[in-house]
């Protein structure tokens, strides 16, 4: 960082890079290729676009063959495996040898930020670039590099080439930072442990402790994910950048289709713009509509991972949506609040079941769980471990609402705030150190993504 | 700059302010190579080779050696502990905190092992020609449960010990110190506060008690004298890392009039023999760890002779809990030959024959006893 700022404005864009590089290939000294690749594939293809922009057959074969390679690179190294196994399932005379491959850290978000890039230059939507440097930090940019926000290249154009980074914006990244850190530090990673024990302690936990533990999974997966959000808007911002906001309190929906409105917004944002409504939206008739809800939902599910539980998890929530489109808004909306709350996070959590699963026996039996097949009550060592969780499961609960944030902002303008701030910087940074070294249970839940 | 944009901009100070500090220290305060808390030996700095540098055991080897190397390490660790015990996770690294300062692993649970334990024992017995006796020792959780904080894994140890016992046949005499352990540790502190093991006054109850079944009288209390140390912090304090806590008291008891030169004791792991004329190794009392000033901790074989004692020759096989039983038993024992069937791989039967032996002890804790395979090596 002290490198970045010692740097004069005109290099900063290369001391980036090199140092996304050096960050990205200190986890994958391989896979770093590849990405040099892949920014290497988009920028010529937008170069190659903008020069032959009246050559309309021409820019229109580039570009599809560009779409066609970078897909083709997210698809071999994410969903090899996966169609393969697919395949000889229903075909096992084929007997295709199953490709090991691993899959390379961050592929899925950055494919889609330089696929979006590519995409709104065909459009003519955006400048080309013709920096490849300005163009790999853009791509390589480490802060989400490795879980999203899905930056478009639209949003930071602008601040690529002339950001302007002052004191306050760093101030308000290292809060940012801090927050972030502490949501999948503090939060985060102790749901996954009650979550890891709930499920560990099998038939022990009855209906109740299920339901716990999947409600504690339910907060893991928010924070883990909100907190690299935040993270990485959070170090984005000491650097300069501006990245949109990526969660905005989920839980708090009174419908599903809020939920998605609130949810991973740059994913969402990212298929509307470049999948539904190339597909003609709802511009074409009802059926129309409905066919395109289903081809993006089956995408959403099918990007989360390489198995069929999350292409029945998107699907689930594309037939919710459907259904809450022809009439289930106008039902909630006369609703009771309580009611559609109830409504929507019941839902949610289902999704959730739906989502951790990749096994679908284990997946059954979980639910028969829920449903009271092993009795309601929890029993033994997992109620202990329940009971001394109340307290965060406490915390998790108001920080999924707004209500903190409510709160500071009413106090924003007296002289305590900098008390507030800088205590809070204080016990952030001391606990989450603490909480670090203490332990190494540390897993990144959505590097596989 | 005015006060009030310091103010302002002050989280950036203490953001900037705090990597910089770590990495200031991290490199100018010296390595040590060992943690004396987890008893351990620390990450060295990895080798540098192009292939590791490649497969990435270069990056690895070098994040596993900044954070066992990290800054304040201990300080962060026991600040992460005082906040999951002010946060209801009383328990989180295994160990509970109770009332009085007192520590507890968290409980033994049955186990495949034990039974397993159990059946190893009676084939062992079964051919053995001399009088085979066991004890298991309860655990400090089961025994001070009064201490337990609220919210606990409920310990079973008295289930466990009693089917156990009903597992083995009847060729061995088991003496059950259970109920009478549980009834003493009202008025008598038996087991450590930091540590998972009993105190002398706890290995002395059981000699006692063994005395009836084994068929020795044995010597009062009041022969003894006592010399406390202070500072001792057991396992269960560097696995709590509650640094705060008190340590706790160590009492080496010496029989009174003991003859000089009456007692030696040989240690043997494999080769070499080392010889002292006491039970107590006291330079083990320099470690925070103090238990191992017990007969020096653990080793393969010890022969334990006392010269002034009646005859009599007995074999224990045994876990570390018996290193404070053994000084008492040995007032009863001219010869003890102590087995740990962790380092000793060779047979116990032929041992007992080779020494002539007239009885056999197996002193086992039920947390060892539950986790133990090496029971396996008796015969």
């Amino acid at each position: 960082m002290a490198v970045y700022y010692i740097t004069p404005r005109r290099f900063r864009n290369l001391t980036l890079f090199i140092v996304d590089l050096v960050f990205y290939a200190w986890g994958e000294p391989w896979l770093v290729i590849l990405m040099l690749f892949s920014i290497l594939l988009n920028y010529t293809s937008g170069i190659l676009i903008g020069v032959n922009r009246e050559k309309k057959g021409l820019t229109k074969f580039i570009f599809i063959l560009s779409v066609i390679l970078n897909l083709g690179l997210l698809g071999f190294f994410k969903y090899a495996g996966f169609i393969g196994e697919t395949l000889n399932m229903v075909m096992p005379f084929l007997n295709i040898p199953i490709l090991e491959i691993a899959l390379p850290i961050g592929i899925s978000f950055y494919t889609f930020q330089t696929m979006s890039y590519t995409i709104d230059v065909y459009k003519n939507t955006v400048k080309v670039q013709k920096n490849i440097i300005t163009f790999g930090t853009y791509v390589s940019l480490f802060p989400q590099l490795i879980a999203g926000p899905i930056v478009r290249y639209e949003d930071v154009a602008e601040q690529l080439m002339h950001r302007k980074e002052t004191l306050q914006d760093f101030t308000d990244g290292v809060k940012l930072f801090l927050i972030g850190l502490s949501k999948k530090v503090l939060l985060a990673n102790e749901m996954g442990n009650l979550w890891d024990a709930v499920r560990e302690s099998g038939t022990q936990s009855g209906a109740l402790g299920s339901w716990v533990g999947i409600i504690a999974y339910t907060f893991q997966i928010y924070f883990d994910f909100c907190g690299y959000s935040e993270m990485a808007m959070g170090l984005g911002k000491m650097f300069g950048f501006d990245f949109l906001k990526n969660f905005d309190y989920p839980y708090i929906s009174k419908s599903v289709t809020e939920f998605w409105r609130r949810w991973h917004i740059s994913l969402g944002t990212w298929f509307r713009e470049y999948v539904y409504i190339p597909l003609g939206g709802n511009r074409k008739g009802l059926s129309r509509q409905i066919i395109n809800i289903a081809v993006v939902w089956f995408l959403t599910g099918l990007w989360h991972g390489a198995s069929w539980n999350f292409i029945l998890w998107g699907l689930y929530f594309g037939v919710l949506l459907m259904i809450e489109k022809l009439f289930m808004l106008k039902v909630l909306k006369k609703a009771p609040a309580i009611i559609s709350h109830i409504y929507s996070i019941i839902i949610i959590i289902f999704g959730w079941v739906l989502f951790y699963f990749e096994n679908l026996n284990e997946m059954g039996v979980f639910l028969a769980r829920m449903f009271g097949s092993d009795g309601f009550m929890m029993s033994g060592d997992i109620s202990v471990k329940i009971i001394s969780y109340i307290p965060l499961l406490i915390v998790a609960a108001i920080t999924s609402t707004p209500l903190i944030s409510k709160l500071y902002h009413k106090i924003k303008s007296k002289p305590i705030i900098y008390v507030i701030d800088n205590a809070g910087c204080v016990l952030a940074l001391l606990l989450c150190t603490a909480a670090l070294v203490s332990s190494d249970y540390n897993p990144f839940l959505y590097y596989k993504f | 700059m005015k006060i009030k944009n310091i103010i302002k901009y002050l989280p950036t100070v203490i953001f900037c302010g705090f990597i910089f500090a770590f990495a200031i220290f991290y490199f100018v305060l010296p390595k040590s190579n060992y943690s004396a808390q987890e008893k351990r030996k620390l990450s060295d700095f990895p080798e540098f080779t192009v292939e590791k540098l490649a497969d990435g055991t270069f990056q690895s080897g070098i994040d596993d050696y900044l954070s066992d190397h990290m800054t304040a390490r201990n300080f962060f660790v026991g600040f992460s502990a005082g906040y999951e015990l002010v946060t209801g996770r009383n328990g989180s690294k295994g160990i509970y905190l109770g009332s009085d300062g007192y520590l507890f692993p968290k409980p033994t649970k049955d186990s495949e092992i034990l039974s397993q334990n159990a059946e190893y024992i009676n084939e062992y017995a079964e051919y053995s020609s001399i009088p085979v006796y066991m004890t298991v020792i309860p655990s400090t959780g089961y025994i001070n449960s009064d201490k337990l904080p609220f919210d606990h894994e409920e310990y079973k140890d008295n289930e466990l010990i009693s089917s156990f016992k009903n597992k083995l046949s009847e060729n061995i005499k088991f003496i059950d110190v259970t109920e009478d352990f549980k009834e003493k540790a009202k008025s008598e502190q038996l087991y450590y506060k930091t540590d998972h093991h009993w105190t002398s006054k706890g290995a002395f109850e059981c000699y006692k008690l063994l005395g009836n079944a084994m068929d020795y009288e044995p010597v009062d209390e009041s022969e003894f004298s006592v010399e406390t140390i202070d500072g001792f912090y057991g396992t269960s304090y560097s696995k709590s890392a509650l640094w705060t806590l008190s340590p706790d008291k160590i009492e080496l008891w010496s029989r009174k009039n003991q003859p000089n030169d009456s007692v030696s004791v040989e240690i043997s792991d494999g080769g070499e023999v080392i010889s002292s004329d006491s039970y107590f190794f006291r330079e083990q009392l320099k470690n925070d760890d103090k238990y191992p000033v017990f007969l020096d901790g653990n080793h393969s074989l010890v022969k334990i002779k006392n010269s002034n004692a009646k005859g009599g020759k007995l074999i224990v096989v045994k876990d570390s809990y018996a290193h404070a039983a053994v000084p008492f038993l040995s007032q009863n024992y001219s010869e003890i030959i102590m087995v740990d069937l962790r380092y000793y791989k060779k047979d116990v039967s032929a041992l007992a024959e080779d020494e002539k032996a007239d009885a056999i002890l197996l002193l086992y804790s039920i947390d060892n006893l539950a986790t133990d395979k090496n029971l396996a090596y008796l015969y």
